[in-house]
């Protein structure tokens, strides 16, 4: 009689990340384990090989070695894993930054710009740039989410399990914060140990609850369906999310964080204090990540 | 609906487990006396006690291991204006007394008792103590383990006569009447026989407290100054510290197992059939497409590599990593059990 396959048990110690120590620290119950992900940062799927025989195609995937786990809590977990009921998807659907309908990269430091001040803002001579000055006025960021490949055409809607209704976005709260386009500043969900500020925008929740607009909403349904040169998915769309960055007034009214965290660079003519940064912005149905990459400028 | 999260239920998915986790702790006479020629011994000035370190103290890699400190009662034959430090020596045995004993129903101090019944018998009244640091001890000594082996004969210099000090039995037997916890008898003799105690050992404490009677030869250190003609002499005849670097220098070896106790909770991660086979994993895709699949009849495969525990705001609180990756495909179910320390 052979032995039985305990292969499907398998015990795991957990060390806590800084944001669960900061909560055992405080003591008032808000450590409380509730639900579990399960992620694959490691892994590169573009070894797996499905032209191999049988047993081969994931032969270098298996072979992958495994880091120790950080501690700190946004280091990890960046991309999870996707329980979907179906088994025959052979498309998912993606994060793009929509540069169209939305601020654009600058091409030359790759990153969106995101003045601070009002020298800053009246002096940049580039059309493209989020005016973290006033957000009042100025462009919005915007990421569609849909199928983007030309295997599905445009006129077939997304399935609706697959459609992201609400997101999660996170940025560093001591660089800027989130607003609606007509400038009002978001509510943080939650600021993490390290100052990562968490929001979460769902679909048909406009600012204070109000039915959204474009001016005061953050999550739309995409229901443009043919191609266009506005259109950064190809194939079937489900929601696209949209919100303006104001910077913070540290960053306004001093050139503190620009020394500690930045540096300066000459542009269009004039030479500027920059922080590099990025908003992450994940779907919190298919878990889908995207990193946009900010720059905070200060005209010297 | 896709999902990344799946809820922990409290009543199926979650246990609790208390484990005692045991160290050997040997602490070898070269390092109480020789190795370092005392660098690792420091004493202070209002003469108390004496430090002990398994490295010179300066030395920021030093680990502070016990203290020793002597003392007699007040109605001690030992007790007399004479003796030098004659009242911080009465205080060190009050104040040790006081935590270790307690009082009795008129609010008196107890007087150790040579085995552990207080209401008659044989009291210790002249006693040394070794206070073993946290960091040896943990939550306690494991009972049963402890042997302590002092060389109690011949002069200062040419120590011999080693005796084991036990506390044999104790982990069946042992006395509960203290004020902080657990301790137990200290015997010569691999029997227990009672009324030949020659300490007492308290667990939870981490404390040995030794009778002056159990040397009764010459003590003292090799290099003494002061009268080493007994121990009686020594106690009365000098300081604190000389007592301390005579039991040092009659230090042999010291063994003992120190106790952990460790609270774990157990999360039961299950992942079924249909669930956590996609990837949210930017290489997952390529222009949407899920690269492990060719057609759509393929099985969906996703590995993983990290188990994450949130809070119900979505806060990643605990994480725990797999030593390879796990194959994830509808074919299969895994149960990942997560274990949290405390």
């Amino acid at each position: 009689m052979a032995f039985l396959d305990n292969s499907g048990d398998i015990i795991l110690d957990a060390v806590l990340t800084d944001a669960g120590r900061e909560r055992l620290a405080r003591g008032d119950g808000s450590f409380k384990i509730t639900k579990f992900s399960l992620g694959d940062d490691e892994i590169n799927y573009t070894l797996y090989n499905t032209s191999a025989a049988t047993g081969q195609k994931d032969l270098q995937i298996m072979q992958t070695p495994i880091l120790e786990a950080f501690t700190n809590n946004t280091s990890l977990m960046k991309s999870k894993l996707i329980s979907i009921p179906r088994t025959n998807l052979l498309y998912l659907p993606v994060i793009l930054l929509n540069q169209s309908l939305g601020v654009a990269k600058d091409t030359t430091t790759d990153s969106i710009l995101i003045t601070v001040d009002e020298t800053t803002t009246d002096n940049i001579t580039t059309g493209q740039y989020l005016n973290g000055y006033e957000t009042t006025s100025g462009q919005i960021l915007r990421v569609d989410q849909g199928l983007n490949n030309n295997a599905v055409a445009a006129t077939i809607d997304l399935d609706t399990d697959l459609v992201e209704t609400q997101y999660m976005v996170e940025i560093d709260n001591r660089l800027g914060q989130l607003a609606t386009s007509d400038g009002t500043p978001s509510p943080v969900s939650f600021v993490d140990d390290d100052s990562i500020a968490s929001y979460y925008f769902s679909m048909g929740t406009g600012r204070n609850g109000v039915t959204p607009t474009p001016a005061n909403g953050y999550v739309f349904e995409n229901t443009v369906t043919g191609d266009g040169p506005d259109q950064v998915i190809a194939g079937p769309r489900g929601t696209y999310l949209q919100f303006k960055i104001k910077a913070s007034q540290n960053l306004n009214s001093s050139t503190y964080l620009f020394t500690l965290l930045g540096n300066e660079f000459s542009f269009l003519g004039n030479t500027y204090y920059y922080i590099d940064t990025s908003v992450r912005i994940t779907g919190a149905t298919t878990g889908y990540r995207i990193d946009v990459p900010l720059r905070f400028i200060k005209q010297q | 609906m896709a999902v990344t999260f799946k809820n922990i239920i409290p009543d199926q998915d979650i246990a609790n487990t208390r484990t005692l986790l045991n160290e050997a702790i040997p602490i070898t006479g070269t390092i109480v006396s020789g190795t370092y020629n005392d660098e690792n011994i420091k004493n202070y000035a209002h003469g108390m006690f004496q430090s002990v370190y398994d490295y010179p103290f300066l030395s920021s890699s030093a680990n502070h291991i016990f203290d020793i400190s002597v003392g007699y009662s007040s109605d001690s034959s030992l007790s007399s204006s004479a003796s030098v430090q004659n009242a911080k020596k009465i205080n060190m045995y009050n104040q040790m007394a006081q935590v270790l004993v307690g009082y009795d129903d008129t609010g008196n101090i107890r007087q150790f008792d040579r085995d552990g019944d207080l209401s008659s018998g044989t009291k210790l009244k002249e006693c040394i103590f070794i206070d073993f640091a946290r960091l040896l001890t943990k939550d306690e000594i494991q009972k049963g383990t402890f042997a302590l082996t002092l060389m109690t004969g011949g002069a200062p210099s040419a120590v011999s006569h080693p005796l084991v000090l036990e506390d044999h039995g104790a982990n069946t037997s042992y006395l509960v009447n203290s004020p902080v916890g657990e301790y137990a008898v200290l015997y010569t003799s691999s029997l227990a026989v009672e009324g030949t105690g020659v300490g007492l050992l308290y667990y939870q404490a981490g404390i040995a407290v030794l009778t002056a009677s159990v040397f009764d030869g010459e003590f003292g250190a090799p290099d003494a100054t002061y009268d080493t003609s007994s121990i009686d002499a020594v106690l009365t005849g000098s300081e604190i510290s000389s007592s301390a670097d005579g039991l040092r220098n009659r230090w042999n070896n010291s063994d003992f197992n120190n106790t952990t106790e460790l609270n774990s909770t157990i999360y039961f991660c299950r992942a079924m059939t249909s669930e956590f086979n996609y990837s949210s994993n930017p290489t997952y895709l390529s222009q949407s497409q899920i690269r492990v699949k060719v057609v759509e009849t393929d099985m969906p495969l996703s590995y993983i590599t990290t188990v994450g525990l949130y809070s119900a705001d979505n806060e990643l609180l605990a994480v725990a990593k797999v030593s390879e990756p796990l194959k994830k495909d509808p074919t299969n179910e895994l149960t990942l059990r997560i274990r949290l320390d405390y």
